[in-house]
């Protein structure tokens, strides 16, 4: 899927998404697996790693993570617009297959320029805020908590900045309270660390 | 890539003009700070296993062979079964006056209405995409749902299950605190007709405004009268009068990151009078422990100290006097207290249903329903959240964990029950 490989086809590739259930709510409720993986891979990369900016790579995250993500988006507690229709008339199953799919391809770094000494400053900051506690230290991912390592830089500072700014809908609190009163250069560096790792 | 399909839906579409229609209107956007920028939790001195973390819940069903039923262990002549499943977060629990079982949930948001239906449990979906709907109360017929600060009340609910409607909205009314952390409301009308909420204190350890967090309230159904009827409390989860002296008797959640060994959660009583007292938070914890992290002379003086420790971490929700008459006489009037159990602990504690028997303001505690933590290998299998006494005096305990509820009965088996 060459087509979506470039950043100004994002807002095509994102209509794709989303138009493919809202025109005829009969599709939503008739598609295979296979297909809903096509659906995903549109915008998340044929690989889950996403070549477009501020879209997540899913690959290799915590199967539990994507679960979780997909039914709160499926609820209305996550409320992402691109997403919304993706997730209608989802079963618990089809979340299930879809998130054991992810989880077991590969997750690969894009290839967006890390700076390092941005690595090296978020590294600093990483230790002092205890990243490696719920992410674990090499930044895997577990459980609920998402997969950092090999990211695409723009998602994560996109959503350190929803975090520290409190309009990311359906996140829990925790989140918030580590990176309050950080600067877009703190939030900066410390994704730049995480894609890297 | 098969591409036909998509195709067909974008022509289908008809172009992107949808886009913007894809969010449901209705719903405040974007959640409100939710965590105190005061807290002084200092892991580092804690010296606990700094890879503690909270246990994931899990948002989908749990197939109904997988609940542990069989791993529940109750005392001689007691014994459990599903009694409903299918429910995914589902947590506390309100019966209606024709028998619905409402159940409040936290992370899916979710409103779940149980109804009887050839003898078996029929799950709806009420209400979904809330923050946190933990909160329900029933009377005269309305549910009152509590989603941090929003206050929605269903009349009539009962008769409309599969439509509800909506709610009179009462949020301005109740004017409670939009922070979310702790704030998964815990509510309940009392014997004075009153409805009496939590507000828990928006951090682990923080000094909070006592005017506005770390306490229980009491106001008129429709908001009016607000009054603090305690302070000084971290968080509790579950409250409940004692059916003869007519007292508020409630669970308290310990604060976490001070040692593995507490401070212990925590049983307290209002006693008649003395409305308005303070708890101790968060200067003095448990039996009398003095704050590591936030330190003042004196720092229990004033202190009204627990009727009885609930255990390290063990989270000590849900709590019901029993007051039937289906359980042995030994059980008349004895609190049960479901414990969510541990996360901030390395020896996992709690998972279980204790009782408490209480007398002249103390309470004693021992087990009742054990099984779903496995000592050995620190391993849970479930986790129960909340209680509630059926008219027949059957005892219904909700596992969080496994989206289901147990029926804890005494004596014969009962068929098709």
């Amino acid at each position: 899927m060459r087509l979506f490989d470039r950043a100004w086809l994002r807002p095509l590739a994102l209509a794709l998404a989303a138009a493919i259930h809202s025109g005829d709510p009969a599709i939503g409720q008739s598609l295979s697996l296979e297909e809903r993986i096509a659906q995903c891979k549109a915008c998340h990369g044929e690989d889950g790693n996403s070549r477009l900016e501020k879209i997540p790579s899913i690959a290799g995250q915590p199967e539990f993570f994507i679960v979780n993500q997909l039914v709160l988006m499926r609820e209305g507690v996550r409320r992402i617009e691109a997403m919304s229709a993706a997730v209608k008339g989802l079963t618990d199953a089809d979340i299930e297959a879809l998130a054991k799919f992810f989880a077991n391809l590969p997750a690969r770094a894009s290839d967006e320029p890390i700076d390092p000494q941005l690595v090296k400053r978020g590294g600093e900051l990483a230790t002092k805020l205890r990243c490696g506690s719920c992410h674990l230290p090499n930044f895997a991912g577990h459980q609920q908590m998402p997969r950092l390592a090999g990211q695409r830089v723009d998602y994560l500072i996109a959503s350190l900045k929803e975090y520290r700014d409190n309009t990311r809908s359906g996140a829990d609190t925790l989140m918030s309270v580590v990176v309050q009163g950080l600067s877009d250069a703190d939030l900066a560096a410390l994704a730049h660390y995480a894609a890297s790792r | 890539m098969s591409s036909a399909w998509w195709r067909r839906g974008v022509l289908a579409a008809g172009g992107f003009a949808f886009l913007a229609a894809t969010v449901d209107p209705g719903v405040a956007q974007g959640p409100p700070p939710g965590f105190s920028p005061l807290d002084k939790t200092n892991v580092k001195a804690s010296k606990q296993d700094e890879s503690l973390r909270p246990h994931a819940t899990p948002p989908t069903v749990t197939p109904v062979e997988k609940i542990p039923v069989d791993k529940l262990r109750l005392p001689p002549g007691f014994r459990a079964e599903i009694w409903s499943s299918g429910h995914p977060g589902g947590r506390t629990m309100v019966r209606g006056t024709k028998g619905t079982i409402f159940m409040g949930t936290r992370l899916i948001g979710r409103v779940y209405a149980i109804v009887d239906k050839d003898g078996k449990r029929e799950v709806k979906t009420l209400l979904q995409g809330l923050t946190q709907p933990n909160g329900l109360a029933f009377k005269d017929g309305s549910l009152y749902v509590f989603a941090i600060h929003r206050v929605l009340r269903y009349d009539n609910i009962e008769d409309k299950l599969d439509n509800p409607g909506d709610p009179v909205d009462l949020t301005d009314k109740f004017g409670l605190p939009d922070t979310i952390h702790h704030n998964w409301k815990y509510v309940a009308f009392g014997p004075d007709g009153k409805l009496y909420v939590q507000v828990g204190a928006n951090c682990n350890i923080c000094e909070v405004n006592p005017g506005t967090h770390a306490q229980i309230r009491r106001y008129n159904p429709d908001g009016s009268g607000m009054e603090i009827v305690a302070r000084g409390v971290r968080n509790t989860v579950g409250f409940d009068w004692h059916p003869v002296t007519k007292e508020l008797w409630f669970t308290d959640n310990g604060r976490d990151w001070a040692g593995d060994a507490g401070p212990e959660d925590e049983l307290n009583r209002i006693a008649k009078g003395r409305e308005g007292a303070n708890y101790g938070f968060p200067y003095c914890h448990a039996q009398g422990l003095p704050d590591p992290d936030i330190r003042v002379p004196n720092p229990c003086a004033g202190t009204v100290l627990p009727a009885a420790l609930l255990g390290p971490h063990s989270a000590g929700l849900g709590i019901i006097f029993y007051t039937g008459n289906m359980f042995p006489p030994a059980y008349k009037n004895v609190a049960f207290i479901a414990r969510r159990g541990s996360w901030n602990r390395s020896q996992k504690y709690g998972y279980d249903v204790v009782v408490a028997r209480t007398s002249g303001g103390k309470a004693t505690i021992e087990p009742f329903m054990t099984g779903l933590l496995d000592t050995k290998k620190n391993e849970f299998y479930g986790r129960p959240t909340y209680l509630l006494q059926m008219p027949d005096g059957a005892l219904l305990v909700s596992d969080e964990q496994n989206g289901a509820i147990y029926r804890i009965t005494y004596g014969p088996k009962t068929a098709g029950k």
